[in-house]
């Protein structure tokens, strides 16, 4: 058993690795699920040795892309609160928000033999929480979009703005109306719990979708 | 049978909100698989005729089907909508069953597969247990009929390694069913083809094969073993080996293809690469199995044969005596000469990229040990392989610029190659001193 703290930044690395993977695939697979986009733009490959679906349109995949690399050092220092992928309606209300809580805990201790096998299958369990949320929520109307956003703590959008430059993909705070729903109603879906990160995924959808 | 396992199955779909295929339910409930889709089918009639909740089900078909004239044993898992059309079109119906129930409609197949990934996993070794699946004959093979499988493969090839059929064997117990018949067919086309030519070919397909193979790590390590200089590595390291042997040998089969004059000299220079890291990788030293990692990466990143051999961790003078022994033997190998000082220039060349004397200059590695202050602030002293420039001509003693090598770092070991560096102006800084007692010790020799 190692016991590593936050300053140990290496392993902090790994952990927002891993986790960027995972939402990059949750998003792509929440994409596809809530017919966000038509059903053939997506493609069947692996990940955590299932098969999953991912889109190929090449300027969709470098958004998500872009997006989670402007994430991914907020991950790392654990400012990170929430992400959310809100999905809104043709007057940019939002519709449903699938929101990821994460948290990581300060002091980890990790017996490296089992974790990441462990953490895989936590993973899977998600993704598959996913593809069978349809039977718990309703439909959304047509014309759909969907976008990101990020709960953080204290003020740590300070850091963003150093990785803001260097990709010229700037992130904005977000508006009243993004972020406020009407008579919300929670759904939970999945919880993990492990070594090195502990996430929550619950859905957020307004009464009257139509 | 009692009527509990309605409620179980009306727990997991109505409130878990899981998919509930006939394979996870035999599993987790403890029953034949053929008890579980009775089971399945009665809880869908018992639903649908409360109508209370909607339900979607898919079934898997299986029969004969006239295709284009040609008739075809087709199995297939489709939706309930589909059920119909499907037994229509099917010529001789075998089976129809319920593969799964679940509440949400299913946009494709692939939760179905998750769904039993997990379940098949936590009871690999006997995930047959309920199945109705049985052949007598189909038994994993002992490690004793392994051995003797293997004997006959093991003749033609120039190196006997006796230690690693009997570590294999060990490992074999472990492996399931397909594994073992795969092995079998892979050892098959290894016993027809003998000729050290034809090794290159079998490495290749080889190669593929072992992709094709199931993930699991055992059975991944046989087929890189049966390749003569990958087995060196099994009898003495970790796991973690196999899967830097496949990464070795996926570099020679590229490196192979693309250097396609070199081909053969290739199995010959491989055995002797091994012969001679075999002594060494007895040793285990943690620091030292880290620079073969790091030296095979960096092979794949160059793709040169030749280099690998001259970085084999050596001391001092048997890496002298190999290098010449080399040559020679190339030449006898049907290698015109031209090629062969090409490669031996190449390499250096690409190395010392400050030195402008090309021809003299040579690689080795030298045991050197580094001190450095770690995290804690404690000075740690590591004895550690480093490559060195050289050149006949210079004295022992003088600084030579240590080239920096350029492992690849793994995330987890950005402090390391900090260290390597501090380490580095160390050594400079300790040659120096050296030098300097040098010529004090000449001072006083000279009274």
């Amino acid at each position: 058993m190692t016991t590593l703290t936050r300053q140990d930044l290496n392993f902090g690395q790994v952990v927002a690795d891993i986790l960027c993977e995972f939402l990059e695939v949750a998003i792509h697979l929440i994409l596809y699920v809530r017919e966000v986009y038509p059903s053939g733009i997506f493609q069947k490959r692996k990940k955590y040795n299932v098969p999953v679906q991912m889109s190929c349109h090449p300027e969709l995949n470098q958004y998500i892309q872009d997006t989670l690399y402007c994430i991914k050092p907020l991950i790392e220092k654990n400012d990170a609160e929430k992400v959310v992928v809100v999905i809104m309606d043709k007057e940019h209300h939002p519709v449903e928000r699938f929101v990821f809580e994460i948290s990581q805990p300060t002091l980890l201790s990790i017996s490296s033999d089992t974790l990441l096998s462990h953490v895989e299958q936590l993973l899977r369990a998600f993704i598959l929480k996913i593809s069978v949320c349809d039977a718990v929520l309703n439909n959304n109307p047509p014309g759909c979009s969907f976008s990101v956003l990020v709960h953080t703590r204290d003020a740590a959008t300070r850091n963003m703005e150093k990785v803001q430059v260097i990709k010229d993909f700037p992130w904005i705070v977000a508006d009243e109306q993004e972020v406020h729903m009407q008579e919300p109603r929670l759904i939970p879906l999945k919880t993990m719990t492990s070594d090195i990160v502990k996430m929550q995924l619950y859905v957020e959808e307004r009464a009257q979708k139509t | 049978m009692d009527e509990l396992y309605l409620d179980n199955i009306d727990e997991y779909v109505n409130d878990h909100n899981k998919i509930v295929t006939y394979k996870w339910l035999s599993l987790t409930l403890g029953v034949h698989v053929n008890t579980a889709k009775q089971m399945l089918f009665h809880y869908l009639d018992h639903k649908r005729k409360e109508s209370s909740a909607q339900l979607h089900a898919t079934y898997l078909v299986s029969g004969k089907s006239v295709d284009k004239g040609q008739t075809s044993h087709k199995v297939s898992v489709v939706r309930e909508e589909q059920l119909e059309d499907c037994k229509s079109k099917m010529s001789l119906i075998v089976s129809v069953h319920v593969y799964s129930v679940q509440k949400a409609l299913l946009k494709d197949s692939g939760p179905l597969y998750s769904v039993d990934y997990d379940a098949v996993k936590d009871n690999l070794k006997d995930c047959s247990r309920y199945s109705a699946i049985r052949c007598a004959d189909a038994v994993p093979m002992s490690s004793l009929e392994l051995q003797q499988v293997r004997e006959p493969q093991r003749a033609p090839t120039p190196e006997p390694e006796p230690k690693k059929t009997a570590t294999n064997g060990d490992v074999a117990n472990g492996t399931s069913k397909p594994a073992a018949k795969q092995q079998k067919g892979i050892m098959g086309m290894f016993a027809t083809k003998a000729a050290p030519k034809n090794q290159d070919a079998d490495k290749e397909v080889k190669t593929e094969q072992k992709e094709d193979a199931p993930v699991v790590d055992a059975p991944k390590s046989k087929p890189a073993a049966k390749t003569n200089p990958m087995t060196n590595f099994f009898g003495t390291q970790t796991a973690k080996k196999p899967e830097k042997s496949v990464k070795q040998e996926e570099a020679a089969q590229s490196s192979s293809t693309a250097e396609q004059q070199r081909q053969s000299s290739k199995p010959e220079e491989k055995p002797k690469a091994a012969a001679v890291e075999a002594p060494k990788t007895s040793k285990k030293d943690s620091s030292k199995t880290k620079r073969i990692e790091d030296s095979d990466s960096e092979d794949e990143i160059m793709e040169k044969k030749k280099r690998r051999r001259i970085k084999k961790p050596e001391p001092d003078s048997s890496d002298e005596d190999i290098i010449p022994d080399s040559p020679q033997q190339m030449e006898t190998k049907e290698k015109s000469p031209s090629p062969k000082k090409k490669k031996e220039a190449e390499p250096v060349s690409h190395t010392h990229q400050s030195h402008s004397d090309i021809k003299t200059r040579k690689r080795r590695r030298v045991m050197k040990s580094r001190t450095f202050l770690d995290e804690e602030g404690c000075m740690v002293t590591e004895k550690g392989y480093e490559s060195e420039s050289y050149s006949e001509t210079e004295d022992d003693f003088k600084p030579t610029k240590p080239a920096l090598k350029d492992p690849v770092p793994a995330k987890l070991s950005l402090s390391s190659k900090q260290d390597e560096k501090k380490s580095q102006k160390k050594t400079s800084a300790n040659a120096n001193k050296g030098s300097k007692q040098a010529s004090i010790v000449g001072f006083f020799q000279k009274k």
